[in-house]
Parts: structure tokens; C-alpha cells; sequence
């Protein structure tokens, strides 16, 4: 379009709005916008004899000026846009050097850390999809789905436990093969770690395994609720007693260490989302804390190389107003975990800050447990999980 | 079994969905709509439920020995049956797998605004902007619809959906703006200055993608995910059901692709106007409508470095109906 042109519709279109806003109507609007842009419909288009010329000289120039193509493609292009990655990860996981996989066998897969899997137990469950809530942001969901795992939880499996002893192998072996047999039908967890240090895989590290359907978690950034979802589920072989904390044995700690260490290494797992079934289950019913007590005192945290992560604050407690009884101080053993009074001190620096009373601030906080809660059962994400649960625990 | 609307023989604005076929009047100072899925579904005949369609007012017709349910009743029939809906449109136009497209289609605007009442009775009909990449895609769509309407004996021109969009919602910055139409088979955008369109293009990722994709991933009908994404689904939302999550995914892909589509167009555009102010956008179509659907696209389309300054972007008023207003302000236009 020539300067010329290009000036009088600027002029042209000025008063043009000018008239067109004096117009109330829309339709009578519309009507003198469509008349008075006619013929704007579309660029002006120069005479068909500049158009020649222009594209000779165009053509010309291309014969003359560029170098001839050294590579002919007859490849279509189309168009293409982002689209989501495949498995609505928002960031891929850097990739681990530190532990690795040295032997992938079709049963046992060995690692540079001496860690051995026996898959003879491997059962398919659902993959990992989940949202988590960011702790920043007033526990807004994430818009990202994740399907890695961020963390651990460490169960016991509470079966029938005879004694460990060479006279007792064959009936060790029998006990701890039924019992797997059972958690395969159940996909209760990710691993198990039988008595004699063995560690089966049950359910593959990126499915859901259902150890810990009610359960709340948080790190610094993010809040996780289900944590089957996005924790996976390592059970010891092991039994508590009324009073008497779960046992395990060198082995099985051994095992567990190089596990711990492998799981890390392979998914960035930080040290403090790796954590007892007793810190991360609760009983939405009610809203106590340690529905499940496994786990509850005596995780050897420094003999599987973690810190002592009892001593993390308690996110059931701090961030959704969740209480705890007399029965489940009991199973700490009558000593509370460090990260319970820190949790607590949390809630009350929390209420004095947004200027509430204590009670009230924990009706607002579990108000907000219920909703999400509600928004987790009543579409049905929970229902495995009660069923697997309660048939193994 | 045809139920005809009254019509008042004045223009009428007509939207021709993948999804939907909505109906625009005026009534006085007021727009009247009527709406009808653009689907239907096949029933095995029997008298008895001839009968008792008939009675009930279920539009239908017989065909071939089978009862054809269809418009907005066929969503309920089939999922009823647990059968898919059969579609007459595809991917914003006329579905070349379906051979009773112009038949069914036929119908349903029948159903909806029956034949013209007076010689020369205006209608305007929305068509889609050819998809990226595929101009002159839309052709036969819009002369097989046009054969359709003149044979009610209207007065049949066309526009723009995204157009539409524009004359219904942007009267107040003199039909300035960009309308975005986010339909189920096709999102269409149009740029227009002073109620001209200047750029207009159609991203073939909309309603249907969603509900295919997710009902893939999931397993379900298609048709049991678009209920529950018209009826359950919102953005931002805290979900553990699968067709949510899935929902979820596939509409931010729609939106990541509208945005990328549209910073392309108007990025290569050579024919923009100077504009000397921002320009209003606005969001229009059922899968507009979620909850947090305009903030998560306002939020995309922030981050792009988008190359027209854009003064807001909001909802339009009544996001199933503005494309049939505005076809029907088109349609006044031209008495």
C-alpha cells in the first residue's frame, strides 16, 4: 500500500470512529462500519503488470545472486506445535550416575551397589498420574501431572513371623513366598524385603502400589496426599508386638540401605521424603494421625543412610489441623517424635499470624483436608486402596 | 418426527457446530436461541417405540428400517445403549466417514428453524476458516450447507465463525478485537478491524480432541467423557479420577496449541493493521467454558510474547450462543 494510501485511511478510519461510537445500536453500528470499510476487505493489490515484473526480477534474482542448493529434499513440511510430553511430566528427572543398573537378567537385575531384585513376583498395576499441591501457593493443585515417584515409604508387613533360625529355613522360605504371593494379588507394595535380606520387586517402581492410600506428606514445596500414588512402598518382612516396636534383622537392613540408595539415585529422591507408614498415615474419619502404625518408633534411619526423619515436622498436623490420641503416643513408645512438637509449634505460630483462635484455625485447616479428601473419594481414586489395605494390614 | 420452531420470518443467525447447531433470533429488543446436538443415533425399529417417541417429542426420523434419534436426545439414547452418537460433522466440517451427514444435518436445522417464512427471509450460517495448512478445506462444507438452507428457501450468505464472534461481543470496541471460537471440532480465530476481518484460521485441536484423546487413555466412550467434561470438569481443579486427569492434560494441550497456532499466524502475517491501542480478545464456544479455562489461556498467552498488544481477554457473555448472534447481527446487517 503506497504512503499516500496508507495516510488517507489512517485520516479515513479516525472519523470513521468518530461517527461509528455515536451509533448505538450494534446492528445499525455494524452496518455503517461494514459500508464505510468497503473495499478494505482486502490489500489493495498492485496492477497485474507491476505483479510480473516484480516476480520476474524476484525470479531473476534468485537465479543470479543465490548458490545453487546443494541438498534437494522432496520432504513435506506441516505444521506442528508443542504438545504435552507423553506422560504429562512437566520436567524430566536428571539422569543418575551414582548407583546403576550393572546386570538387567530376565529375573534378577543386579546394581553397582551390590543391590540384587528378584522380579519372579513383578505384577502389573496402574501407572502413576497425580497432581500435587504447592505449599507456597496456599496448597493450589499443581498444573502439571506427574508419573515418576518423589518419594518412600517404609512399611512393615505385620504377617506372621517365626523364628529366625538354620533349623527354620525351609518353613522361613514357605512363609515368605506365601506372603508374596499374597501382596502380588494385592499390589500392597513396590518392594519387599523378606528375612533373609532378599528384596522382590512386587509392583515397578513407575505403577501405583497400594500401601498408603490415607496418608499425607509434604517437603518444603509440596504437599501429597495418596501417597500411593506418588511414594513407593518398600515393606520389611517384620512384625510389631503389643508394646514391642517392629524388628528387622542386618540383612534386611543391608538390603534395605542399598535399596534406599538405588530408588534415590534412580528418581532424585530427596532424604527427607523418605519415611515411615506410621508419619504419613491418617485416618480421614476422624482426622488423627497414625491410622496405620507401622513404623512408629525404631526405624533405623542412620543404618539405611537417611538422617532421622522423625524429627521432620508432621504435614498432617501443621497443614491440615490433624490431631493425635493417647493410643498412637503409646505406639511412639511414650516418647513423641521431634516433628511432632515442631509441627504443633508450626500450627500455633500459623493461628497467631492469620489472628485466629486455635480451634478455629484447625476447623479452617481440616475444612481444607475435607475438601480435597472428598475430591479424591468421591471420584473414586481411594477405592483400591481400601480394599488392598485392609486385606494385607 | 420434525418439531419446527416458530419462526418470525425475520433474519436468523445460524451456527453450524461440530458439537452443536444453534439457532439465533430477534424478538424485539431481544435474542432468542434454540439449540440441538449435532449428533444423532440409530434405534431398531419397533412400532412401540415409534409410539412412544412420537408421544414424548423426541425429534427422529425412520431410515431404512431403524429409528433415527437425533439432536440433543441422542446423547441421552446412547448413553442409555452405551453406543457412541453418530456425528454428521467432523473436524469442523461435513464428516466424510459418515453418509448420513446432509441427511441428519438436514434435519436437525429443520428441527431448529424449519423452512423460511417469507420470500427472501435472511440467513446467515457460521463456517470455519480453513485449518493451518489446509486452505480451501472448507468448500464443500459451505456449498453443501448452502445447497441445504436455499432449499428452505432462505436467503443464504455466510461468515466466519471467529467473525461472528467478533459482531456479537465487540460492538463496543467497534467490532475491533480478536474472536476465538472454541468449538468441538475445530478452534477458529479471526483479527478484525473495524468489522473487518483481517486474519482468520482454524487450529483443528478443540472439543472433540479433548474427548477422544482422554477417552483413549482411559478406556470410556467418548461420549460418557463429553458429559462428564460438560458437566464436572474444571481447571486448576484437585482430581484422583482418571478422566479428569486426562481431561485435564488434553485441554492444556489444546490451549499450548491454540496460543502457538495463533503467535504464528499473527506473527507472519503481513496484512495486520497498525493497531494503536490493545485489542480486546474474547473466548467463545462450549470448551471455553469450563471454570479457569480464560485464566489458564490468559496465563499462555502472557508467557508467548504474543505479537498484538491485547487489551484483556474475557469470556463471552454466552459463550454457546455469541457465534449464532453474531451470525444473526451479520444477518441483520445485510436487510
Amino acid at each position: 500500500m503506497a504512503l499516500s494510501e496508507r495516510v488517507r485511511n489512517r485520516w479515513s478510519d479516525g472519523r470513521i470512529v468518530h461517527q461509528a461510537e455515536r451509533i448505538a445500536d450494534p446492528v445499525e453500528k455494524l452496518h455503517f462500519l461494514r459500508h464505510a470499510m468497503k473495499g478494505r476487505e482486502q490489500a489493495p493489490r498492485r496492477p497485474v503488470w507491476k505483479r510480473l515484473m516484480l516476480a520476474a526480477s524476484v525470479i531473476a534474482g534468485f537465479f543470479f545472486l543465490l548458490p545453487p542448493p546443494s541438498v534437494v529434499s522432496d520432504a513435506v513440511t506441516v505444521e506442528h506445535y508443542a504438545s504435552l510430553p507423553a506422560q504429562g511430566l512437566s520436567r524430566m528427572p536428571q539422569k543418575s550416575s551414582d548407583v546403576w543398573l550393572v546386570e538387567d537378567g530376565r529375573v534378577h537385575e543386579t546394581y553397582s551397589n551390590g543391590l540384587r531384585i528378584d522380579n519372579s513376583f513383578l505384577v502389573e498395576n496402574e501407572p502413576r498420574f497425580y497432581q500435587v499441591l504447592d505449599r507456597r501457593h496456599d496448597l493450589q493443585p499443581s498444573i502439571d501431572w506427574r508419573s515418576l515417584p518423589v518419594g518412600i515409604v517404609f512399611h512393615s508387613t505385620e504377617s506372621s513371623i517365626g523364628p529366625f533360625s538354620a533349623d527354620q529355613n525351609e518353613n522361613l522360605k514357605r512363609v515368605a513366598q506365601s506372603l508374596l504371593k499374597s501382596l502380588r494379588e494385592n499390589r500392597s507394595y513396590n518392594f519387599v524385603i523378606d528375612r533373609f535380606g532378599r528384596v522382590f520387586r512386587v509392583v515397578s517402581e513407575d505403577q501405583v502400589a497400594n500401601h498408603a492410600g490415607n496418608s499425607v506428606w509434604a517437603d518444603d514445596d509440596l504437599v501429597y496426599l495418596n501417597l500411593n500414588s506418588s511414594f513407593i512402598g518398600v515393606a520389611f518382612e517384620a512384625q510389631s508386638g503389643p508394646g514391642v516396636p517392629v524388628t528387622v534383622n542386618p540383612a534386611q537392613i543391608y538390603a534395605a540401605r542399598v535399596l534406599t540408595e538405588m530408588l534415590r539415585s534412580k528418581f532424585k529422591i530427596r532424604a527427607e521424603n523418605c519415611v515411615t507408614h506410621a508419619q504419613v498415615s491418617v485416618n480421614p474419619s476422624n482426622l488423627r494421625v497414625g491410622y496405620h502404625t507401622d513404623w512408629a518408633a525404631g526405624f533405623p534411619f542412620a543404618a539405611i543412610g537417611l538422617r532421622n526423619n522423625y524429627d521432620l515436622p508432621v504435614p498432617s498436623l501443621s497443614d491440615f489441623g490433624f490431631e493425635y490420641d493417647t493410643l498412637f503416643r503409646k505406639t511412639m513408645g511414650n516418647e513423641l517424635w521431634r516433628g511432632i512438637g515442631l509441627a504443633e509449634q508450626q500450627f500455633v505460630r500459623e493461628a497467631v499470624h492469620d489472628g485466629r483462635s486455635l480451634g478455629e484455625h484447625r476447623r479452617i485447616l481440616q475444612d481444607r483436608y475435607r475438601r480435597l479428601y472428598s475430591a479424591l473419594k468421591l471420584t473414586g481414586a481411594l477405592e483400591e486402596h481400601f480394599d488392598a489395605t485392609n486385606s494385607t494390614q | 418426527m420434525l418439531q419446527t420452531q416458530p419462526n418470525n420470518g425475520y433474519p436468523v443467525g445460524l451456527d453450524v457446530g461440530t458439537s452443536r447447531i444453534v439457532t439465533a433470533h430477534r424478538v424485539d429488543d431481544d435474542f432468542q436461541y434454540k439449540t440441538q446436538l449435532n449428533a444423532f443415533v440409530n434405534l431398531p425399529f419397533s412400532k412401540m417405540t415409534e409410539k412412544t417417541l412420537a408421544k414424548e417429542g423426541v425429534p427422529h426420523s425412520i431410515h431404512d428400517s431403524e429409528i433415527v434419534v437425533h439432536g440433543s436426545e441422542s446423547e441421552r439414547f446412547a448413553d442409555l445403549l452405551g453406543v457412541e452418537t453418530r456425528r454428521p460433522m467432523s473436524r469442523g466440517v461435513l464428516n466424510p466417514d459418515e453418509p448420513l451427514s446432509l441427511l441428519q444435518i438436514q434435519k436437525i436445522i429443520e428441527s431448529l428453524a424449519g423452512p423460511a417464512r417469507a420470500k427472501g427471509q435472511k440467513l446467515c450460517f457460521t463456517v470455519p476458516a480453513a485449518p493451518v495448512g489446509e486452505e480451501g478445506g472448507v468448500t464443500y462444507h459451505e456449498a453443501s450447507l448452502k445447497q441445504i438452507l436455499s432449499g428452505f428457501g432462505y436467503d443464504v450468505r455466510s461468515i466466519n465463525e471467529g467473525l461472528a464472534v467478533v459482531y456479537a461481543e465487540l460492538e463496543s470496541s467497534n467490532y475491533t478485537g480478536i474472536g476465538v471460537s472454541c468449538g468441538g471440532g475445530l478452534c477458529n480465530v479471526c483479527l478484525a478491524y473495524l468489522s473487518v476481518p483481517v486474519l482468520s484460521f482454524s487450529v483443528h485441536k478443540a472439543g472433540d480432541f479433548i474427548d477422544s484423546s482422554a477417552a483413549s487413555a482411559t478406556g470410556d466412550l467418548v461420549n460418557r467423557i463429553r458429559i462428564t467434561k460438560e458437566d464436572a470438569f474444571y481447571f486448576n481443579g484437585y482430581f484422583g479420577d482418571k478422566r479428569m486427569q486426562a481431561l485435564s492434560i488434553y485441554y492444556e494441550d489444546v490451549i499450548q496449541t491454540l496460543v502457538a497456532a495463533m503467535k504464528e499466524q499473527f506473527t507472519g502475517s503481513k496484512s495486520l493493521p497498525k493497531l494503536n491501542r490493545p485489542v480486546p480478545l474474547v473466548l467463545s464456544g462450549g470448551s471455553a467454558m469450563p471454570k479457569g479455562f480464560r485464566e489458564r489461556f490468559e496465563q499462555v498467552l502472557g508467557a508467548c510474547e504474543f505479537p498484538i498488544a491485547v487489551s484483556e481477554v474475557r469470556l463471552a457473555s454466552n459463550p454457546l450462543e455469541a457465534t449464532a448472534k453474531g451470525a444473526l447481527i451479520a444477518a441483520l446487517t445485510d436487510q
